[in-house]
């Protein structure tokens, strides 16, 4: 079990909190019980003892996103709050509660069937085993947009790169959100086991919770990658600087970045996908309110999607309201993609999408 | 472990039946998810950034909780709730970002938090006549970004910008740190929409002034909520600054520095930031000046013509005085770091008790004033640190910030309240008024008599005819003598 790092927490416990006004949660909530101060004197106060945690403590101790929106303005460089949140209110022992009623459908699911979603659906992609190219899908993609496989395969095929696919399992991060810590360790070694197997050298992968999973916590968690894992902006602005992909002009120029919170602040990946963007000819990028490491969440990070689906439904509101009335709103995240069209359909274009259409038409 | 901690200074409780009554009719107001007695939110909502609750935190209790949270969406919907508590006897507390300094947002006496979050609405930016008309709840950084965002600024800028809303700097009496040019914030507002306790809905004209009587929407402006709710606010924005000029100075001694600042003030110069530390905070935020000198920092803002000139001004002053020229990099060192306090978390951590206390001083004693309170402060057994920097500049005077820490073992509350009557003594003494900028809250109402004299009955009186019941943050603003807290 991930350790709480006492020190950190109750430095924000005892902080006025300079990072109020960049919480999602509370900004479009506006309850004091899920302000990141709010959160860590609960979550530190229960870790002294002095407070029980009843399903209403837990439930505002995981009114979190994930988002790390408070690290930027935070004063505490070695403070990851969305972490020690979820770590303060993880039971230490199965015969512990930990997890809210709402949650356990999910976590059913994804002792079943590897998804929080339920069955996963048939892949539409061109697998070819033992490729050095894994395309790992995720499952908010999967289950909500499945085509996706199959235009992200094409634009794998445009530039030529050969690929491969596998019946793949949550990352985890579900499960570690929901308190099943046990649960999370067991589909990533059924992961790790599966990235052998298939024998890729690289997984690229469109969703950023995944890419965030891989990266920090699979080695915490004891296991070792036998593949290096790739952002799919990255990747694919690589495989347009090397000339495998030329986009052509499309019809819609004037368009707007929503930044997913992972890729912008834990990645660094702010420039990467405006410069696929920019490849597109005759592309001209309207920048939201709030952009790049500064971009406010949509309200689909950690699962609120499920978990909380009305207060997600709320922040994704906040978070159109920053962006110019008009402009299409491309994003790069399953989350994002699903969390802003709640509001408005049509405007939410997934930028590989978009670079597919700039490519293979 | 327990469902919810003990409280140390909770007065009283209103009868449970009373607080489902009033329950019943705020969910009919503002709709059963505006209302709740959950514990997280009762534990949340009872307290706010005053020290000793952190003292309290690590202990495992908090001050008092309320018995009800209630989240308003508008005005109309806070008239019905206070009609309603004016009614039931309930009290209410107004509650915003949290980050007042004194517990004047404890319910010391239960009730009902009010908390004014879901208002965060900007309503409406008038561009010819450089006014914005926004809802007390939105929270300051972001009310400012709005502005930048729109090609202006709101001029206020606190250290606590990110944590404190607009409702709560106008209900005690705020001042930002670039305030010598474009004031506090009971200057910078234009007019004010509040909610009295039998529900008057009322608000002064967005004009640049009146003399149509007193200005009554003023009167809540510091008032803490004492006298009813502050539910919106026109303010005075500025077309942001075409440029920005920075500048530092040492000084061998504050008195000297002091006399200098008095100087530039006269000459109607009007720099947005005059900062002026003791030799102990210059090597505390600027080691590389060393500890032996005093730190003088300034920012002056605006069209770039007049800046030359108010730059041009202030050197020939600072230079006469026998300052030395320490560039910008200090100034731009200290943008950087303005809103870090995270030493105090480290500090309280270590067992640390420590508070800042700001007052105000006219010239001829705001050197007097620190010399005394720093004596008084170093005079209280357990004290490690008594120092202070002057934060807001004036013609007639300025406003000083002294901070302590102490180490004082066991009876941290007790060295606390130590350490304030000395301040507080030392200040009264000197003829400097007990708060410039922080308020009154719970904590510091002890001194009000000694600070109003007589007009401390006025404002009683007044809060007798707006608040008969008196079901407005009660305990607060000195108004009743605190059972707990201060005995």
């Amino acid at each position: 079990m991930a350790e709480v790092n006492m020190e950190q927490l109750l430095n924000c416990a005892l902080c006025p909190n300079m990072c109020r006004c960049d919480c999602p949660v509370l900004q479009a909530l506006g309850h004091e019980k899920v302000a990141p101060a709010g959160k860590a004197r609960f979550a530190a106060m229960h870790q002294q003892d002095h407070l029980e945690l009843s399903n209403e403590i837990i439930e505002a101790i995981a009114n979190c996103l994930g988002c790390r929106g408070c690290t930027v303005l935070c004063p505490f460089p070695e403070l990851n709050l969305c972490d020690e949140l979820l770590y303060a209110r993880t039971p230490d022992s199965v015969d512990q509660s930990g997890q809210l009623p709402a949650w356990e459908p999910y976590l059913a699911n994804l002792k079943k069937y590897g998804s929080p979603y339920g069955q996963k659906p048939p892949f539409g992609g061109k697998s070819s085993r033992g490729s050095d190219v894994l395309y790992f899908v995720g499952c908010t993609a999967l289950a909500n947009h499945p085509e996706s496989v199959a235009v992200i395969g094409k634009l794998l095929q445009q530039a030529g790169v050969n690929y491969q696919l596998i019946d793949e399992d949550c990352c985890g991060y579900p499960a570690e959100t929901w308190g099943d810590p046990n649960l999370a360790h067991s589909l990533a070694a059924e992961n790790i086991r599966k990235f052998v197997e298939c024998g890729a050298k690289k997984l690229v992968t469109c969703c950023p919770e995944c890419w965030l999973i891989f990266t920090e916590r699979y080695k915490k968690w004891g296991f070792e990658l036998p593949l290096e894992i790739v952002a799919a902006p990255a990747y694919f602005l690589g495989l347009v600087k090397e000339g495998l992909l030329k986009p052509a002009a499309i019809e819609q120029t004037k368009l707007s970045y929503h930044d997913p919170c992972i890729w912008a602040r834990t990645a660094k990946l702010t420039k990467e996908p405006r410069q696929l963007l920019e490849s597109i000819p005759g592309i001209t990028i309207e920048e939201p309110l709030f952009s790049g490491e500064l971009t406010h969440c949509c309200g689909g990070g950690r699962m609120f999607q499920l978990s909380f689906p009305k207060t997600a439904e709320e922040i994704a509101k906040r978070r159109l309201s920053e962006f110019t009335v008009g402009a299409g709103i491309v994003t790069a995240c399953p989350f994002c993609r699903e969390g802003l069209s709640q509001e408005n359909n049509a405007r939410i274009i997934d930028l590989l999408e978009l670079l597919a259409n700039a490519c293979c038409s | 472990m327990h469902n919810l901690p003990q409280t140390v200074i909770q007065e009283s409780r209103v009868e449970q039946q009373t607080i489902d009554t009033f329950a019943r009719e705020a969910n009919r107001i503002v709709g059963s998810d505006q209302v709740s007695a959950n514990p997280a939110d009762l534990l949340a909502n009872s307290r706010d950034y005053w020290p000793v609750n952190n003292i309290w935190m690590i202990e495992g209790r908090v001050p008092a909780l309320p018995q009800l949270v209630v989240w308003p969406g508008n005005t109309e919907e806070i008239s019905a709730l206070l009609k309603l508590a004016t009614k039931l006897k309930v009290p209410v507390t107004p509650y915003g970002e949290g980050s007042g300094t004194l517990g004047g947002a404890i319910p010391i006496k239960g009730g009902v938090s009010l908390d004014l979050k879901r208002m965060n609405h900007l309503l409406e930016i008038d561009e010819e006549s450089l006014m914005v008309r926004v809802e007390s709840g939105l929270n300051g950084a972001l009310y400012e970004e709005l502005l930048n965002h729109a090609g202006y600024t709101g001029g206020h800028f606190p250290q606590s910008l990110r944590c404190s809303s607009i409702g709560g700097w106008l209900a005690c009496r705020a001042a930002g740190q670039f305030s010598t040019r474009y004031g506090k914030i009971e200057d910078i507002a234009v007019s004010l929409e509040a909610v009295l306790p039998d529900g008057t809905i009322f608000s002064g004209r967005s004009v640049p002034r009146t003399a149509t009587g007193p200005r009554l929407d003023h009167l809540l402006i510091g008032s803490e909520g004492i006298f009813g709710v502050i539910t919106s606010a026109t303010l005075r924005i500025w077309p942001l600054p075409e440029k920005r000029h920075l500048i530092s100075y040492t000084f061998a001694d504050l008195k000297g520095a002091l006399e200098c600042i008095r100087l530039i003030m006269r000459t109607g110069a009007r720099p947005a930031v005059v900062r002026l530390y003791d030799a102990q905070e210059t090597g505390n935020h600027f080691p590389e000046l060393g500890d032996q000198r005093c730190a003088l920092i300034l920012l002056i803002e605006g069209t770039a013509k007049i800046i030359a000139a108010e730059a041009e001004v202030i050197d020939d002053l600072a230079i006469a005085s026998g300052a030395v020229d320490c560039g910008p990099e200090h100034v731009e060192h200290w943008l950087e770091k303005r809103f870090n306090i995270s030493v105090a978390s480290m500090l309280f951590q270590k067992g640390a008790v420590l508070d800042t206390i700001e007052v105000s001083t006219n010239w001829h004693n705001a050197h007097s004033t620190y010399l005394a309170m720093q004596k008084s402060l170093l005079a209280v057994e357990g004290t490690m640190l008594a120092s202070g920097h002057y934060s807001h500049v004036y013609p007639d005077g300025a406003g000083l910030y002294m901070t302590v820490v102490g180490f004082p073992g066991s009876d941290k509350l007790a060295f606390y309240k130590r350490i304030w009557q000395a301040a507080m003594e030392a200040c009264l003494a000197q003829g400097a008024a007990i708060s410039h900028h922080h308020g009154i809250g719970l904590h510091r109402g002890q001194w009000m008599h000694e600070e109003h004299g007589s007009g401390l009955s006025v404002l009683k009186k007044i809060k007798k005819a707006l608040d008969p019941e008196n079901i407005m943050n009660p305990g607060k603003l000195g108004l009743e003598e605190g059972k707990l807290w201060q005995k």
